[in-house]
């Protein structure tokens, strides 16, 4: 079984590698990641929302409420795991 | 392009896909449940790498943070000055459901502990199968 997973492993990995020659370099300053959509938040994010840090303004104000329920998560977890561990009065 | 270059632009995503696989391995592979889940979490924390090196950008580039942005800003904002905050933030709702995950299933663990005493997945399944319980 472990020869199996071995060579499962190494054909995924050698897939994704095989999947990297297409990528844009390292750092390319032109790679689609940088030239869309985040230009946006950069040149705007004072403007719109007063915030010099943008990874603040982003997950504050833009995604205010993806944050907001992000609390939900942990909340959900924390109350999963208090439920499974406690031990049930006799 | 020569293999020189191509090496330099690429190797940062072999290192974060070879990070991946170990931990595909032990998820895969391994018997004890926790050497699973420590597996489970080796692979979350390279794909946040990975999400997080593609935010990277060559040429003058700095951190995230708007230089002299308090009060009135007057001055223009290229973009190419600063790096791509969007994969920040985004792995770190990704940290968040990770920490989640992994709070969840060592509780899980801990009750298939108190039940079979024992976190060996063969020997789980020995005591589920056997005949008389």
């Amino acid at each position: 079984m472990k020869s199996l997973a071995f060579i499962a492993t190494i054909i995924t990995g050698a897939l994704l590698i095989f999947a990297t020659v297409d990528f844009p370099d390292w750092g390319d300053p032109n790679s689609p990641a940088s030239l869309h959509v985040s230009p946006r938040y950069i040149e705007k994010t004072v403007k719109e929302t007063g915030v010099p840090n943008m990874v603040t303004s982003v997950l504050a104000d833009y995604r205010g409420y993806d944050t907001l329920f992000e609390t939900t998560v942990i909340f959900t977890a924390g109350i999963t795991a208090v439920m499974l561990i406690r031990r049930p009065r006799k | 392009m020569g293999t020189i270059e191509f090496i330099i632009g690429k190797y940062n995503y072999w290192v974060y896909i070879i990070l991946m696989m170990v931990g595909f391995y032990a998820m895969i592979a391994k018997h004890n449940l926790v050497k699973k889940l420590i597996g489970m979490n080796i692979f979350q924390w390279a794909i946040i790498l990975y999400y997080v090196s593609i935010g990277s950008k060559k040429g003058g580039a700095t951190i995230p943070i708007i230089q002299n942005g308090h009060g009135e800003v007057t001055h223009a904002i290229e973009a190419a000055q600063y790096l791509n905050p969007l994969p920040h933030v985004l792995m770190l709702t990704a940290i968040v459901v990770g920490v989640s995950t992994t709070g969840v299933a060592l509780a899980l663990i801990i009750m298939i502990y108190r039940r079979f005493h024992t976190l060996e997945e063969d020997e789980i399944i020995d005591i589920l199968r056997a005949p008389n319980k």
